[in-house]
């Protein structure tokens, strides 16, 4: 059910505009309209001053953001607002968040800066052991020019080629020395006189030879110099990282007991300051309306007398029809995990027909109908428990698996009653029968098939019916309609029974001439459009078709699984194959029931009552953190 | 022969409607995952959209298999 609002306004003394929010935000039930529109009222238009406010107020909130991102600080469930101090120290707050920003950037700065440098150094590392064991082989005189080069698997040929070249240039005097990477590729190092230094490398140029460049930092020195440096500084690197973390827990510890409350304080504050120009004003008196839970407006009406005073005036309202009341859905503990499906479409306006409860009891029954199997229901009951225990009250997985559980409830009654259990291996295995049809024999699917469109047709109607009560109460010609079509579907259902023998002939007559009586005064009533949407009605009631549809393909896809096990030759590996198919079978067998029951209510269901376009009941209250 | 033209009748009876399901579902398909990447928040409403013109498939299949039944009766 939608929960009954009551229109209120709240009028006082301009100056205690301020302070009659802060109760209303600490009462936290009443949702402000837009302004009021009374003759000699103005809207409250916020000052330069609270302008320039609320825009300090969002670089603080969003240094204190920044701050708590990168610091990697959890906020708590619950903020305490009330401990802020009054009137809060927005400039020391705003310095204070802009400086744990600023920290908390330059902490990151200095954390990405050491990772790169470890991330490159890496990379170096085994090159750089493989060079250092030449040069402990070694040594390297002065007088000579030392060239590091890294050959790809593919030029380790240009070695010896580069040998020859080299001898003949120098004469012999040089020194080349190579070793093998892990992934194929070649260090090579190269060690000439300094003076030949030049022809040297133009003899690297033409085979195709690149020195390698060094690291940042390194360039000037000679890869000899650099090498044992990178070494130091990559054992180095994880305790300057251990360093910096240990930083970030630090502040982190320090900032959790100042930045939440200062987001809390700061985010109400800008809540408030926009509130006020949701008031208007004369100039001594201001004017607030809204929308209150009808239960809740005897304590505002108090809360604010007591902490203001009596110069406070809180006054209910008629409910204008041209003032839409916010709108939240209120369900007893049974039906409420059934809201989710109502809520993903925008919800019903106020004072129509919440669906929820007709949702909590047909969506369990044509999931049931489609799936209707007791293995594949235990296996939903068990997935069901899972994510029921894996989340929070309050989260949309909760609800999820709260219906879960309650769809796999019914799976496993619908599979009793039509005695399956993996498909037929209830049958095999232990003798399984149904209880009310066999889906695999072609007589029951025809009995199966009349019954999902008689449960169509029941579905249709009562949606029908919740239209005719939703539009008496404002546009009687189209509840007057929507009743016609109800009746005359029925009519149209009675005249076919009689004529294939199911009633009494005789109520065949009386069936049709009722129909032609009723045909006109459809039309006067709802207009030419009214016997197209009573054929769609019709077409609407044949579409619950679909549940036979999807209970059969279910149940014929779980026998070829088991029929697979058998004509694999190998026990094993039909074994195998089966339970392959059992489990995408399942993956079928959760989505579409789920996508076709979902359709069969917002379409063929709400199609007939159901008038979206309510406003979601949002009360003016303090920041939540969650 | 008649067993041919039975099984052909109950093949067209569900491959032409799943064709044309596929036709509209390959016109959703783009223009769905368009209004999502903008509004994420209509995807119930693309679900239910994709699923609307599978109602061919399914009558379909229930005419295919009542031409089957009857054939076998």
């Amino acid at each position: 059910m939608i929960r009954t609002m009551r229109r209120v306004r709240v009028m006082g003394p301009r100056r205690e505009l301020e302070r009659t929010l802060r109760v209303l935000q600490d009462l936290g039930s009443m949702h402000l309209g837009t302004p009021p529109r009374l003759p000699a009222l103005n809207p409250s238009p916020t000052s330069r001053r609270e302008q320039r406010l609320v825009r300090q107020l969002r670089t603080l909130v969003a240094d204190a953001e920044t701050a708590r991102s990168l610091l990697a600080l959890p906020l708590p469930p619950a903020v305490a607002t009330g401990a802020a101090p009054d009137p809060a120290p927005w400039a020391s707050w705003a310095r204070q968040a802009r400086r744990l920003r600023r920290g908390a950037e330059q902490l990151r700065d200095r954390r990405q800066r050491l990772e790169e440098e470890q991330a490159l150094l890496g990379k170096y590392r085994e090159m750089l052991n493989a060079f250092a064991g030449l040069f402990d082989a070694g040594g390297i005189p002065a007088a000579v020019r030392a060239y590091h080069v890294v050959l790809r698997p593919g030029q380790a040929a240009v070695v010896e080629p580069l040998r020859q070249a080299l001898a003949e240039a120098l004469d012999s005097a040089f020194e080349l020395r190579t070793r093998t990477l892990s992934a194929g590729d070649t260090a090579l190092l190269l060690l000439v006189p300094l003076p030949r230094a030049g022809r040297v490398e133009r003899l690297l140029t033409e085979s195709g030879v690149q020195e390698v460049p060094l690291p940042s930092g390194y360039e000037r020195a000679t890869a000899a110099e650099a090498l044992p440096r990178m070494r130091v500084r990559l054992e180095a690197l994880p305790a300057l990282l251990d360093e910096v973390e240990s930083e970030r827990k630090a502040r982190a510890a320090a900032a959790a007991e100042v930045l939440p409350p200062m987001l809390a304080a700061a985010q109400d504050a800008i809540s408030r300051l926009e509130a006020v120009g949701l008031a208007a004003s004369t100039r001594t008196a201001f004017v607030l309306e809204g929308w209150v839970p009808a239960p809740d407006l005897p304590a505002l009406g108090e809360a604010l007398r007591e902490r203001i005073g009596p110069e406070i005036s809180v006054e209910e309202l008629p409910a204008a029809p041209d003032v839409g009341a916010p709108v939240v859905l209120q369900n007893p503990r049974l039906f409420r995990p059934f809201q989710l499906l109502v809520e993903m479409l925008p919800l019903p306006t106020y004072g129509s027909i919440d669906p929820t409860p007709f949702v909590a009891v047909f969506f369990p029954v044509f999931f049931g109908l489609m799936l209707g199997d007791i293995g594949y229901g235990l296996a939903m009951l068990v997935l069901g428990v899972f994510l029921h225990r894996r989340s929070r009250p309050g989260m949309p997985l909760h609800a999820v698996a709260q219906i879960a559980l309650v769809c796999a409830v019914f799976t496993i009654i619908f599979g009793v009653l039509f005695g399956e259990f993996f498909g037929d291996a209830g049958r095999r295995w232990f003798g399984l029968h149904p209880l009310l049809l066999d889906r695999e024999e072609p007589e029951d699917i025809v009995s199966f098939l009349v019954l999902c469109i008689g449960i169509g047709g029941v579905h249709v109607l009562l949606g029908l019916v919740l239209g005719v009560i939703n539009a008496f109460h404002g546009h009687k010609r189209q509840a007057l309609g929507r009743g016609l079509s109800a009746v005359m579907i029925l009519l149209v259902i009675v005249a076919l029974l009689a004529a294939l023998e199911r009633l009494p002939a005789q109520l065949l007559t009386p069936a049709v001439v009722a129909l032609l009586v009723a045909f006109p005064v459809l039309v006067i009533a709802e207009g030419i459009v009214a016997p197209v949407e009573l054929l769609a009605t019709m077409g609407n009631i044949l579409s619950y078709a679909r549940i036979m549809a999807l209970g059969t393909a279910s149940v014929m896809l779980a026998v070829i699984a088991n029929r697979l096990a058998g004509a694999m030759g190998s026990v094993v590996v039909g074994a195998i194959f089966a339970l392959l198919f059992h489990l995408v079978n399942f993956a079928l067998g959760l989505f579409s029931p789920t996508v076709h029951a979902l359709r069969l209510h917002y379409v063929e269901f709400f199609g007939r009552f159901y008038s979206p376009g309510g406003v979601r009941y949002r009360p003016f209250t303090h920041w939540r953190t969650h | 022969m008649q067993i041919f033209w039975i099984t052909l009748s109950a093949a067209a009876a569900i491959g032409v409607p799943a064709l044309a399901t596929a036709w509209a579902q390959s016109r959703i398909g783009p223009a769905a995952a368009a209004s999502l990447a903008e509004k994420p928040e209509l995807s119930t409403t693309v679900i239910v959209m994709l699923a609307i013109p599978e109602t061919m498939s399914i009558l379909g299949f229930v005419v295919a298999m009542f031409i089957m039944l009857r054939a076998g009766g």
